[in-house]
């Protein structure tokens, strides 16, 4: 009971701060265009070739069509919605920790890891909810259209919720640390940047000249989140290409859970 | 729950450390204070004394650099030492998303009062503390003296068997603090202890059973209300006296003010309020009143917090 009243409360604060309903609009926004891009001529045209003749190549080549679809629906989840996701997020720590707010809830029967997991769980909802409701959209549109149904696809909803609660456990430390949810976005924004040019390792084994810069190059990939390499696995998956592995899924968990303990141990030792 | 204090604590000091400059406060240094259950304690102390940090430890807000802090006898960094409190925070900073009824379930809920409870209890609390028709209202919409009996309404959800109240009637207006006060009087005849922190000494004095003064972070008074202000001397009201005698009496009393034709003398002891009367009787003077009379809460105050 006390955890799910934690939780509603901050989905309850996401949908006062318009939060929910703004990554709503925009899933929703997402799907219109896919719905109105399935009625334009050369996708309509495409797909009637494809019903009308049925030949395996000829399907084969439109599933390639839908795959690229959802390749680019990942791909808008896993940059443009995770900044979204992380920026509207980012707040939701620090305003919990308000004076006149927090010793209120100091004051119940709960313990502070308590409070803080059910404010962690109430954020991570609200974008699993926003992710499902977008993928499970298109999915269905394209399904419905195409009559081809990849459920492959719909894993980008675990894989995107991952990733938001990898990113959303720095945004936490950083929150209990600093209170502040500016310093929060750009450091997890940053992480979503570095991460790209971190998963490059292999050609900067190969340009680095010196072994201290290649073993940091290495601490700072193993630790670091790899958000680039995430949606990479997703993408493959999609598009029925092997991944090169699972390092990048428990690296990620790894340091999502450090920086979670992190903020636990400080939130357990802060005065208020 | 078997203990003789609802509130205990000994020795308690929190030293804050400045994160850059190393330099040290003691907000609170080795306070150690006994709150019976069932009675209303008032804790008084000027601006800066430590006053919301000693409340802040009780409720594990803020961690003891050293001593113990007990409620109902357990250490109250456990959780469930908490659970029979009810706090209303000063400064409180309420989410303005909730409605009145639905910050009221919120805030139940994680006192572990059911759901099939609260749905009574609400509509209960809110008829208490006069907001009914308000209910459905964000709570934003509030005034602050509104916004503080919905605080008291949240701090009495769940039936606690304490309540600490910091600035309990700050920002009510007059008739609302008369509320407040029936509604503690209520808690005090249903066993309730009450533990109020409060800069309004009249109304500390009218209400609480024993106080304690902090100053600069120690306990610089303690004890029962009726005691510490007892004991200052008589008042005597006599009708036009004459002005030579009332110079003379002027010259024995501390004080001397007059009003409506009559003049009071404020005489530190009896022997000296019974001189003044045999006086004022050999000069057939009319007495109209002699009345023993206390140190106001305010007086103690001011004393206790100058030395």
């Amino acid at each position: 009971m006390l955890t799910l009243a934690l939780v509603s409360d901050t989905f309850r604060e996401a949908l006062a701060r318009k939060i929910f309903w703004g990554l709503f609009a925009l899933s929703t926004l997402m799907m219109l265009f896919f719905l109105f891009l399935v009625q334009i001529d050369i996708v309509q045209g495409g797909v009637a070739t494809v019903t009308r003749f049925g030949g395996s190549a000829r399907t084969l080549q439109a599933e390639q069509v839908v795959r690229g679809v959802y390749g680019a629906i990942a791909t808008f989840l896993y940059t443009f919605g995770m900044f979204l996701a992380v920026f509207a997020s980012s707040g939701l720590i620090p305003s919990v920790l308000e004076p006149g707010r927090i010793e209120l809830l100091l004051s119940k029967p709960l313990s502070r890891t308590h409070i803080l997991l059910g404010r962690y769980a109430g954020n991570v909802l609200v974008v699993f909810l926003n992710s499902t409701y977008l993928v499970l959209g298109v999915w269905t549109i394209l399904g419905v259209k195409t009559g081809i149904w990849s459920p492959v696809f719909l894993t980008a909803i675990a894989t995107t919720t991952f990733i938001f609660a990898v990113l959303l456990s720095v945004v936490v430390l950083i929150g209990v640390l600093f209170e502040s949810a500016a310093l929060a976005t750009m450091i997890a924004v940053a992480l979503m940047i570095i991460s790209p040019i971190l998963a490059q390792t292999s050609l900067m084994m190969r340009l680095l000249s010196s072994e201290w810069s290649r073993t940091l190059w290495r601490v700072l990939y193993y630790s670091l989140p790899k958000v680039y390499e995430l949606g990479k696995i997703t993408l493959d998956a999609i598009q029925s290409r092997t991944f090169a592995g699972f390092t990048p899924i428990w690296s990620s968990a790894l340091f999502g859970a450090v920086m979670l303990g992190a903020a636990l141990a400080v939130f357990s030792r802060r005065d208020f | 729950m078997d203990s003789e204090y609802a509130i205990e604590t000994q020795d308690l000091t929190k030293v804050y450390i400045s994160r850059w400059a190393r330099r040290e406060v003691r907000a609170i240094d080795g306070v150690s204070l006994q709150v019976r259950r069932g009675s209303i304690f008032g804790l008084l102390g000027p601006n800066g004394a430590g006053k919301t940090t000693f409340v802040k430890a009780l409720l594990s807000a803020v961690r003891p650099t050293h001593g113990t802090a007990l409620i109902f006898g357990r250490d109250a960094s456990q959780p469930e030492a908490r659970r029979p409190i009810g706090y209303l925070p000063e400064n409180h900073r309420f989410p303005t998303y909730f409605t009145g009824a639905g910050m009221l379930d919120f805030y139940a809920a994680l006192s572990g009062v059911e759901a099939s409870r609260r749905r009574k209890l609400i509509p209960e609390q809110l008829e208490l503390v006069g907001l009914s028709q308000w209910a459905a209202v964000r709570i934003g919409k509030y005034s602050k003296g509104m916004l503080q009996r919905l605080g008291l309404a949240q701090a009495l959800m769940h039936a606690p068997s304490i309540l600490i109240l910091d600035e309990p009637t700050d920002g009510v207006d007059p008739v609302g603090r008369r509320q407040i006060r029936d509604i503690l009087s209520g808690c005090e005849a249903r066993g309730v202890t009450v533990f109020v922190n409060s800069h309004l000494l009249a109304e500390v004095e009218t209400f609480c059973h024993e106080v304690a003064i902090l100053h600069r972070g120690k306990v610089a008074l303690s004890g029962k209300t009726q005691d510490l202000t007892a004991g200052k001397g008589y008042r005597l009201t006599v009708a036009q006296p004459p002005e030579a005698l009332a110079q003379e009496l002027r010259g024995r009393a501390t004080s001397m003010s007059a009003r409506d034709g009559l003049v009071d003398f404020q005489f530190p002891s009896r022997e000296s309020a019974n001189g003044a009367m045999d006086l004022l009787r050999a000069q057939q003077c009319e007495i109209e009143a002699l009345a023993p009379t206390t140190s106001t809460l305010e007086e103690v105050f001011v004393r206790t917090v100058q030395k």
